[in-house]
């Protein structure tokens, strides 16, 4: 039943470290945060030495930073033997050096063998599905099942505790990658009867807040709004005390916490983090928590609060708690709240012409926007004349949908706001959801066309299931995108061939018992983890789907928070910036970017240089073979 | 679900310091007295739950420091206030004579809609020392100026032996409340169409 979906235990289980202040006792034996994102565009031995060498100093950075993981995971990482295989590479990264080449798997192959020998110290549910992975497919390497043994003996009853959490996310997360368990833990605020003044609350590891100019709390992510007054009013002195000395307070430091500051007219965004996420990434979580209130009230607030400073707007915003819980729950796992791009469901290129034209067919009749989704995933949109859809308008705008569960028993229409579109005033959405996870969004001008759009959704519904559209991204859902298992070993030949399909190879998928299957295996070629592309003219990505080892979602968050440090690092403003190759303990991360994408991609800590480049040239091409399946083409909402 | 909805009303506390702004607070939210006087830095807030005549609202107090030297917390301070409270010490000359700039400060610093009909509430505080004998400003006196100011409602208290605290603030919230009764209608335009919509995003800007 789709209500009940949200009091999973799985669901509740996952966040437990998020809720229990006990679980987390703070890591305070770290010295000195982190490996420092360092510089970009050196050379890459002049990169690699620095971070080979701080991570001699320090250890794990990562056990900290990550906002609700638990800690004691890394008991000290496999340092040195990092240091050896850093002293062996020596290629130069850089365009000229990331060329096509045909990738060797048998070094690939065994460089993987060698790297689960050594990295003794990681995360144990992780080797340990490994290892499972080994035992099924392959033989095991000595170093390998010498490590079976200490792993028995070394976990205690914590690790017990990830391994069933892990267990039940490979089930949820196999289908859909990115989303899995994540979405269906929306839901109410959690903790409101916690305020400033218990434990629990001062624990917890991001707050979010809005308030409004005269102090009065809007929202807290935690506690109650009422309860936290007095702390509202302090935030609100500290702003007015800066604005005062004509000047603006962006970011406080304090010990571990960040205190980023955001100030949007009457309305005051406040974020009080340790999660060790760079500046840059909280200021722009503000800024979409604020997009979310325009989102539902528009800018004309401010009208409120010019007429009457003491305007106490919490009523306006009743009921809309869960829309912010599940934007801020967005901020771990959904790469689009940082790419600032789309992402479309994987379908096959006919299957979504199809959904496109009937689209483009209706939306010609005082229609401004139609919009077909899966979750949060684009199946096509269309956009009358010259009017342009921004991917943050539309992260907005279907978390909005998603995270009201009155969307989803009955077709409504409801005034919205697109901050990017027009920050001032509404339109009308008429929303109508199809099943579960499928919607239709049809975003008018006009407040009375609620039964000519329910005229519009028949017909759309109608050549849908004729053309059986549904049904296909039902199919996708199940399937998934693009596995790197399924990385083309010979993408070049391949193209000449019959045209790439993602799935088609995947004869295994459609019997249930699949996704155990799925998460054999040890990633892709050369130690590919994982990756991201997005393309830079269509305001889209495509994330490969999780597998082994970033199996758990406290591995996928820690990955998530991976790529946004990066993006970040990449985007600092001194650009351009071309290429990043990173290694820490847990990754080899990738990034390389170009006018036309960007390419973020995570190997096992241990993966060659040269051969990781290579893997990344292969990606790019088999995203550009596949590119009618998993992006939108021609109908890129910028282009009308 | 019956979306109850509660009302938060932001009440500022004035005056000279150590006329016990900090102690009637004190007081008021926690029940508590101490003798020590320890000057407030910049602001203190409290909040307490009131219920007033089967609504339940927030009281956000702001008890301000009394020193000059943090006077220039200035506007954004006052911004947005439901209620002011002046505070004056009814063995001190001067921090009755004071009460004018103070109001005044207010008026200019929150420049209040109405600012004639802005609810404020006077306290005598301290009452109770030396039983009484060292008091200089008379109950009559202060009334004369509370009733010149636009009938201010006047309480005389003791935040140590808690006389009449709870009574100066159900008339505080009273008061915040009977002016907060205009509610508009929230209601935002809608986009033109017609009219051009000019707003265009540009791609993206990273």
């Amino acid at each position: 039943m789709p209500s009940n979906s949200n009091s999973s235990p799985s669901s509740s289980s996952s966040d437990n470290d998020d809720r229990n202040p006990n679980s987390n006792p703070d890591p305070s034996p770290n010295p000195k945060p982190n490996v420092k994102p360092v510089s970009i565009d050196q050379s890459l031995d002049a990169i690699e030495n620095q971070l080979a060498s701080i991570s001699m100093s320090s250890r794990s950075p990562t056990a900290t930073v990550d906002d609700e993981e638990e800690v004691g995971e890394e008991e000290g990482q496999p340092v040195e033997q990092l240091k050896i295989t850093n002293g062996s590479l020596s290629e130069e990264i850089g365009e000229e050096g990331v060329t096509d080449s045909i990738e060797d798997e048998h070094i690939a192959s065994s460089s993987m063998a060698e790297s689960s020998g050594v990295i003794k110290e990681s995360p144990p549910f992780v080797w340990r599905n490994n290892l499972e992975a080994h035992e099924v497919e392959r033989p095991l390497s000595p170093s390998s099942s010498g490590y079976a043994g200490e792993m028995g003996s070394t976990s205690g009853g914590d690790e017990i505790i990830d391994d069933d959490e892990d267990g039940n996310e490979i089930r949820e997360v196999g289908n859909d990658g990115v989303l899995g368990s994540h979405e269906q833990r929306i839901s109410g605020k959690r903790h409101r009867d916690e305020d400033d003044a218990s434990v629990s609350w001062r624990k917890r590891k991001k707050h979010f807040f809005i308030l409004s100019h005269s102090g009065k709390p809007i929202y807290s992510r935690y506690g109650d709004e009422h309860k936290l007054a007095g702390f509202s009013a302090t935030l609100q002195a500290i702003i007015s005390f800066v604005e005062n000395g004509r000047d603006r307070v962006k970011l406080v430091r304090a010990g571990k916490h960040q205190v980023v500051f955001l100030v949007k007219g009457p309305i005051y965004l406040v974020c009080i983090s340790c999660t060790e996420e760079p500046y840059e990434s909280l200021r722009g979580q503000l800024e979409l928590l604020y997009g979310q209130m325009i989102l539902i009230l528009t800018k004309s607030v401010n009208r409120c609060f010019e007429k009457n400073p003491k305007f106490d707007m919490t009523s306006l915003l009743g009921g809309t708690d869960a829309v912010f819980s599940s934007l801020i729950h967005s901020f771990s796992w959904n790469p689009a709240t940082f790419l600032h791009a789309y992402s479309c469901l994987p379908l096959a290129y006919a299957t979504r012409q199809a959904a496109g034209a009937i689209l483009h067919d209706i939306a010609g009749s005082g229609i401004l926007f139609a919009l077909l989704m899966c979750k949060h995933k684009v199946i096509s949109l269309v956009g009358a004349q010259k009017a342009s859809l921004h991917p943050d308008d539309i992260l907005l705008l279907s978390n909005f949908i998603m995270s009201s569960e009155s969307f989803r028993t009955s077709e409504s229409f409801s005034p919205i706001c697109l901050p990017r579109f027009n920050p001032m005033a509404f339109l009308y959405a008429y929303v109508h959801y199809f099943d579960m996870d499928t919607y239709l969004v049809l975003l008018t001008t006009s407040s009375d066309a609620f039964y000519h759009l329910k005229d519009s959704r028949i017909r759309i519904e109608s050549v849908l299931l004729k053309s059986n559209v549904l049904s296909e991204v039902q199919r996708s859902l199940v399937d998934g995108g693009m596995h790197i298992e399924d990385l083309p070993v010979d993408p070049i030949s391949r193209a000449g061939t019959v045209s790439s399909h993602l799935g088609q190879p995947r004869a295994a998928t459609d019997f249930p018992g699949r996704l155990g299957d799925a998460f054999v295996g040890i990633g892709g070629p050369a130690g590919l983890w994982h990756f991201i592309y997005r393309s830079i003219s269509l305001d889209q990505y495509v994330s490969s789907e999780f597998s082994s080892p970033i199996n758990s979602l406290k591995q996928q968050k820690r990955l998530y928070r991976a790529y946004q440090r990066l993006y970040a690092s990449m985007h600092d403003g001194n650009g351009p910036h071309k290429t990043q190759f990173r290694r820490d303990e847990n990754y080899v991360l990738l990034c390389w970017v170009t006018q036309d994408f960007e390419l973020y991609a995570a190997f096992d800590p241990l993966a060659d240089k040269a051969l990781a480049i290579k893997v990344c040239n292969r990606v790019c091409q088999w995203v550009k073979d596949v590119e009618n399946e998993i992006f939108l083409l021609g109908a890129s909402p910028f282009s009308w | 679900m019956a979306s109850r909805r509660r009302m938060l009303l932001k009440v500022i506390i004035l005056g000279d310091s150590g006329v016990g702004k900090t102690s009637l607070m004190n007081q008021y939210v926690n029940r508590k007295f101490s003798n020590q006087y320890k000057a407030t830095i910049g602001a203190d807030f409290l909040t307490k739950e009131v219920q007033f005549e089967d609504r339940i609202f927030t009281l956000q107090i702001w008890d301000t420091a009394g020193q000059e030297r943090f006077q220039s917390l200035g506007v954004a301070f006052y911004r947005g206030a439901d209620c002011c409270v002046l505070v004056y010490d009814v063995n001190v000359t001067k921090s009755f004579d004071n009460l004018n700039n103070w109001r005044e400060e207010f008026l200019i610093q929150a420049s209040p809609a109405d600012p004639e009909n802005f609810p404020f509430v006077v306290l005598g505080n301290k009452i109770d020392v030396d039983g009484g004998n060292s008091r200089v400003v008379s109950d009559k006196k202060a009334k004369a100026w509370c009733s010149s100011k636009g009938n201010i409602p006047y309480f005389e208290t003791s935040a140590k032996e808690g006389f009449n605290v709870e009574a100066a603030f159900q008339c505080i919230a009273k008061n915040a409340l009977k002016h907060d009764s205009e509610e508009e209608l929230y209601l935002p335009d809608t986009v033109d169409v017609v009219g051009g919509q000019q707003q265009r995003s540009t791609g993206c800007e990273c």
